[in-house]
């Protein structure tokens, strides 16, 4: 099966500056694509690359196999665009709204009618819908906009930045919405600069800083292959010094673990991160072993996989 | 792929939106209250002049006040179109961009020509309506006669030929800035650069011509819309009747101040030159030539290259100027030369 989207050394160069540099993606069909990066890093420039609304300087686009011409063309048909800062017309109704966006692609009559009443329904709108669009709070704009972009039922979504500024409670909806929308077999790609709001959502990631991939592929994927550093997290009750010391010091035998780093939690006293060569049970239980001989009273003893967050963090830092 | 249905034609989107949003509230029916109001205080007042008039011995005609009458309402009419046209139309593309629903549309099949367009329409339709809901106003001057049926015809013609020009100049100016506010600046400094400069030019022309009194070249005059209406609503008596009875020429200062230029007063009585020929022409050619480069404006990029689409502006541009090449002896008319 193709790819639902697929670049190829996708460039774009806004005069000097190389927004985007050689971007190979590809986003299999029903996948949610969390695209993930700094602010600045190219993030947009792709969203609205794949949305026919710039020329790439270099590369190609394929949208569900067909090629992305430069004027536009089809591709507007297969893909639903909603943007970072989308805005709203004042002194329209939720329904005409969405009947205007029906209206652009060409909806008539009935079809159009039945759309936006499905559309409603699913952005959990029905109730609002002869209120006007400025009434609406922020999530429910998020909504229509989300909604706005479904009119053509394209098969799929680029969402730039979606939960952005939403309260915890809109982000739940959002969320428990792209599920939706996902069992109705839209590919939906978005891109946001905090990670945890994808990480619990999305399929498959995507890490970009300054125009470059650092790394792609499914959520467990992206964080075994990331994963150079294994840390273990220890909570001692008393003798954190010793402790560190002891692991510090430790000799590498046949049974005990090879140890990278360790450092003090800066918060927590209490606190060791000790980073091992590689993980091995076995080693692990015999440092365990080995702490609890010399007498350090552990409370707390595992492994930490590493939080994209810090990955996050790590990789953006290193490029 | 869906292709945008092309039967039975679907009206464009924008000119839905736009009218639902513009006749939206109390504003549009304000609007319209207060142009309605502001054309019946003018009539009453012209109304009050020549009755001060009668009162002070002049022998004032029915048909006199109906000419004062019309020629007042009319230009008050172009007043209020001149200044509201470009306010109606210089947010149409800017408006859009500062609420951030440009990019929205931009990513729809839409095409930019056709946002243009349906803004275009949808902001002249109401100015239409305005013209349209004064034409009761207008006809308070058949109680008094005086205006044949054919000038009002013309003055309507140049009304709604002045009420396009205006439009599309709030338009272009909303297509090439980026905030409403820079475009209807913008507007306004155009529009007073092309009444004020050909008025200042034709008050100007007497004093730094000599001999004095010499006709200013009536071409300084073609793109003000006022010189035009007073071309068209100054009524001369017919060249057999001998008599001058004075029409509104003579009643209404700024009129008369206007007149400069189109009115020519020779040995045989006033002679009126038929400048609005050529403003509407000009006009005509104004609109299409400021369409084109706004259709240029609204597209995302390459704004300055060439598309097929500039071809049928080329063919109609071209097929405009022949048009008027060919009837230049229709709007050519130059004033008789003093002896």
């Amino acid at each position: 099966m193709t790819n639902a989207i697929e670049t190829v050394n996708l460039t774009r160069r806004y005069g000097k500056t190389l927004a985007l540099d050689n971007l190979n993606l590809q986003v299999a069909r029903g996948s949610i694509y969390g695209f993930i990066g700094p602010n600045g890093a190219g993030k947009t420039t792709t969203l609205r690359l794949l949305a026919g609304l710039l020329e790439p300087t270099g590369g190609e686009i394929r949208l569900m196999g067909e090629r992305l011409r430069a004027d536009g063309g089809a591709g507007q048909h297969l893909v639903g665009y909603m943007p970072d800062f989308f805005g709203v017309y004042d002194d329209l109704r939720v329904w005409e709204y969405l009947d205007f966006f029906a209206r652009c692609y060409g909806l008539g009559g009935k079809r159009r009618q039945s759309t936006v009443d499905q559309l409603l329904d699913l952005v959990d709108l029905t109730a609002k819908r002869e209120a006007f669009v400025q009434s609406l709070s922020r999530g429910m704009q998020q909504r229509l906009c989300l909604a706005h972009a479904l009119v053509h039922d394209p098969p799929i979504l680029l969402l730039d930045e979606p939960a952005s500024g939403l309260d915890p409670r809109a982000r739940v909806e959002l969320r428990e919405l792209l599920r939706t929308l996902r069992d109705m077999e839209k590919t939906i790609f978005l891109s946001s600069h905090i990670l945890s709001e994808l990480a619990e959502i999305c399929t498959e990631i995507g890490i970009i800083d300054s125009g470059r991939m650092v790394v792609s592929g499914t959520v467990d994927a992206v964080r075994r292959q990331l994963q150079g550093g294994n840390t273990l997290r220890i909570r001692v009750l008393r003798a954190a010094e010793q402790a560190e010391a002891l692991v510090r010091d430790l000799q590498p035998a046949a049974n005990l673990p090879e140890v990278v780093q360790v450092r003090r939690d800066e918060a927590d006293v209490h606190l060791l991160y000790v980073e091992l060569r590689q993980a091995n049970e076995e080693q692990q239980a015999a440092l365990l072993a080995h702490l609890l001989v010399q007498g350090i009273p552990i409370s707390d003893y595992h492994m930490q996989a590493e939080d994209l967050e810090h990955l996050f963090l790590r990789l953006t830092e290193v490029t | 792929m869906k292709a945008v249905r092309l039967f039975p034609p679907q009206l464009n989107p924008i000119i839905v939106k736009e009218v639902r949003i513009r006749m939206r509230g109390v504003r549009p029916y304000a609007i319209l209250t207060l142009f309605l109001v502001a054309m019946a205080v003018a009539g009453y007042g012209i109304y009050l002049l020549m009755l001060r008039q009668a009162s002070f011995g002049g022998m004032v005609l029915s048909f006199q006040v109906g000419q004062s009458l019309f020629s007042g309402l009319a230009l008050c009419a172009v007043l209020l179109m001149v200044f509201l046209a470009p306010a109606m139309t210089s947010g149409a593309i800017s408006g859009e961009r500062e609420q951030l629903t440009y990019e929205m549309l931009l990513a729809t099949p839409l095409r930019p020509a056709r946002i243009l367009w349906g803004k275009l329409v949808a902001a002249l339709s109401y100015i239409f309506l305005l013209i349209f809901a004064s034409i009761p106003v207008f006809s308070v001057v058949l109680m008094f006669g005086g205006v044949a049926p054919k000038d009002m015809v013309k003055t309507l013609l140049l009304l709604l030929v002045t009420a396009i020009t205006y439009g599309t100049i709030g338009m272009f100016c909303s297509a090439l800035v980026r905030r409403t506010s820079q475009a209807t600046v913008l507007s306004y400094v155009f529009i007073l650069l092309l009444i004020g400069t050909t008025t200042m030019a034709s008050v100007l022309w007497s004093y730094f011509n000599a001999p004095t009194g010499q006709a200013i070249p009536p071409q300084l005059l073609y793109l003000n819309p006022f010189s035009a209406l007073i071309s068209i609503v100054t009524i001369t008596p017919d060249a057999g009747s001998g008599m001058f009875l004075g029409g509104d020429v003579l009643n209404l200062p700024l009129i008369n101040q206007l007149s400069i230029g189109v009115v020519h007063y020779g040995p045989n009585g006033p002679l009126v030159l038929p400048i609005y020929r050529a403003t509407l022409l000009f006009y005509a050619l104004l609109t299409v030539t400021l369409y084109w480069v706004s259709s240029h404006m609204v597209l995302p990029r390459h704004r300055r290259r060439p598309r097929w689409g500039d071809l049928r502006f080329v063919l109609l541009l071209a097929g405009m100027i022949g048009l008027i090449w060919l009837v230049r002896d229709w709007w050519f008319v130059l004033p008789p030369q003093n002896p």
